[in-house]
């Protein structure tokens, strides 16, 4: 009953971010402007003649940020939930395991040395990302504690993915590509396209959905290898199925609108706070929890007085505060 | 030699970890409805063995026979539908109810989604109200005691309705209470459910109280096998312990393992 509750509260909490999103900025279109585009789009009604700059508003600019910022913050959480559950740690993020910082050293190679456009960027951000989590697991799965291993292989290739990421800054043409590896890193949705929207969406639904087909699994493998074994469950072909899906869903949140740090470390770790370890209900409570919350950090951050800033700095200024709170609690709570 | 009544055959397995030795040529067997005891020292291979039995381990050489069939190319699943296993100890990170942890044990059952439905959480309480342990069901399993969480475990393992049990240890970390009550509650399940139940103890008196069969361990090798009544004396004891041991007996004839230099 609690979880039900839970869960309408923050899909209504959704919903409410969403016309937040799409009525405010710069261009501020009321409640009942947004009701007639949507409903002129729906019923094929041709559009008035005072409708149509909101309309260009809402559906180029946006709409397709609004429906990236949800589809990347469910990716970034559900990700979370993921290697979280794998590596058996609350408090482990894909960037633990050299996501993040593949995906980096990927778009600044194709930034320095091959095309800039976003297609490229992307698939090269993406490539290098699979390539980190490949590496760390072909040197983290050996070894009987073979969880230890992988989260000290992840801090291995995440560091050398950091070094190899800084002599490309070091590289860099300072006043072309230099910025445009910065604004990167500290990613944002403000350049976000339909066709980076569509080619998000069909990658998240369907990572997120094999995850989700494969949720009794990661139960089982949050309790210890051995005990998932006992069970049944085939603990290395598990692990490259949420790994590798896991990456799939990040690397395809981050290739679009570069990194955004902290969301799936904290909106996971809260998930499990408010609706427990179950995966059942943890996955699809992660993905609405980490839409509303980009989708609210990504307005926030566009609305801002003086423009628009990086949204990592401000998940950043938002996440570190939290998970030191949330850790505090959290060991007052093992002291009593 | 397997014979026709023998559920489990372990037949001349070895299994060494980084070249060191840890089993050797261990051969056994135990028959269905039995209770068999490990016997050993501290590093003597008992877990190991248990693990190597449930496939955890890959053993280097040898074969594991449940009911005539050489489980060697079975799948995970095959495994757990035929054996669960209790774990010495079980420390989770996470916030599990006891309800949702023996759930899990019957994952192998319950097809590909691994989910279950309403009758398996009607089949789960049943089994929670046997061992009088109903009252947990929603509590979290980090928050039980010692004695609870093996409970939870023995109920998650009955729960999987394999025909044979793997217990590491039970009572290892259990007060002297509970250590009976854990003890007379595998025992019991063991008669009632027409179990096997193969369990490795670090105490004599238990095992020679509850087992009946017995398997003695030194330095990964079997120094004594059998039947309790037939192996479960001073002298085979002292040769898995190393140290002198005596057998004494109270007014009811039980029988008390003690080291011998007490008086």
């Amino acid at each position: 009953m609690k979880q039900n509750t839970a869960f309408v509260t923050i899909i209504i909490l959704l919903l409410l971010c969403v016309i937040f999103a799409l009525t405010t900025g710069q261009y501020h279109i009321r409640l009942e402007t947004l009701w007639d585009v949507i409903s002129c789009k729906i019923t094929g009604r041709p559009l008035s003649h005072e409708l149509a700059i909101p309309s260009m508003i809402l559906w180029s600019v946006r709409m397709p940020r609004v429906l990236m910022a949800i589809l990347t913050g469910a990716a970034l959480a559900v990700g979370g939930v993921v290697f979280q559950g794998i590596m058996r740690n609350p408090l482990v993020s894909p960037s633990f395991l050299g996501i993040t910082h593949g995906a980096v050293f990927g778009a600044s190679l194709a930034i320095i040395f091959f095309s800039k456009t976003a297609l490229s960027i992307e698939s090269f951000a993406f490539s290098w990302a699979i390539a980190a989590v490949l590496l760390v697991y072909l040197i983290g799965n050996r070894g009987i504690n073979t969880m230890t291993t992988l989260v000290i292989a992840g801090v291995i290739v995440s560091t050398f993915f950091q070094a190899a990421g800084s002599v490309l800054k070091y590289l860099a043409d300072p006043y072309e590509e230099l910025p445009a590896i910065t604004f990167w890193m500290l990613g944002g949705l403000n350049n976000v396209l339909w066709i980076n929207v569509i080619r998000a969406f069909v990658i998240i639904s369907i990572g997120i959905l094999v995850i989700y087909i494969f949720r009794s699994r990661l139960n089982l493998m949050a309790l210890g290898d051995e005990e998932a074994m006992s069970m049944g469950i085939n603990v290395k072909s598990s692990r490259i199925i949420f790994m590798l899906f896991g990456t799939l869903i990040v690397a395809a949140g981050s290739s679009s609108c570069g990194i955004i740090m902290f969301v799936d470390l904290i909106v996971a770790h809260i998930s499990r706070m408010i609706i427990g370890p179950d995966h059942t209900r943890l996955i699809p409570f992660a993905a609405i929890l980490g839409a509303a919350f980009l989708l609210i950090t990504d307005t926030i951050v566009r609305i801002m007085p003086g423009g628009e800033i990086p949204i990592s700095i401000f998940t950043s200024f938002l996440g570190a505060p939290l998970l030191g709170y949330l850790l505090i609690k959290q060991a007052n709570q093992w002291k009593a | 030699m397997m014979q026709n009544n023998d559920i489990l055959a372990v037949e001349d397995i070895c299994f060494s970890y980084r070249e060191k030795r840890i089993l050797n040529d261990i051969t056994f067997s135990v028959k269905a409805g039995e209770i068999c005891g490990l016997l050993g020292p501290n590093g003597s291979g008992k877990t190991t063995l248990l693990k190597c039995i449930n496939r955890i381990l890959e053993n280097e050489s040898g074969s594991i026979r449940i009911k005539g069939r050489n489980i060697a190319g079975f799948s995970r699943e095959d495994i757990a539908r035929l054996m669960a296993s209790v774990p010495q100890e079980l420390n989770i990170v996470f916030a599990f109810t006891v309800m949702q942890i023996i759930l899990m044990g019957g994952t192998s059952r319950f097809g590909f989604s691994g989910i279950p439905v309403k009758r398996d959480y009607s089949n789960a309480m049943e089994i929670l109200e046997e061992l009088c342990i109903e009252h947990l069901a929603e509590r979290r399993y980090n928050e039980l005691s010692g004695g609870e969480k093996q409970m939870v475990l023995i109920a998650r393992a009955l729960f999987q309705k394999t025909d044979i049990l793997l217990l590491d240890e039970p009572i290892s970390h259990l007060d002297f209470k509970r250590q009976h009550t854990i003890m007379e509650l595998i025992k019991k399940i063991t008669r009632d459910r027409g179990l096997t139940t193969l369990i490795t103890l670090h105490d004599p008196n238990a095992a020679g109280r509850y087992c009946d069969r017995l398997i003695m361990l030194n330095r990964g090798c079997i120094v004594h096998q059998g039947l309790r009544d037939k192996v479960f004396h001073a002298e085979s004891l002292e040769a898995i312990y190393d140290m002198r041991i005596k057998i004494e007996y109270t007014d009811r004839g039980t029988e008390y393992v003690l080291p011998d230099y007490i008086q």
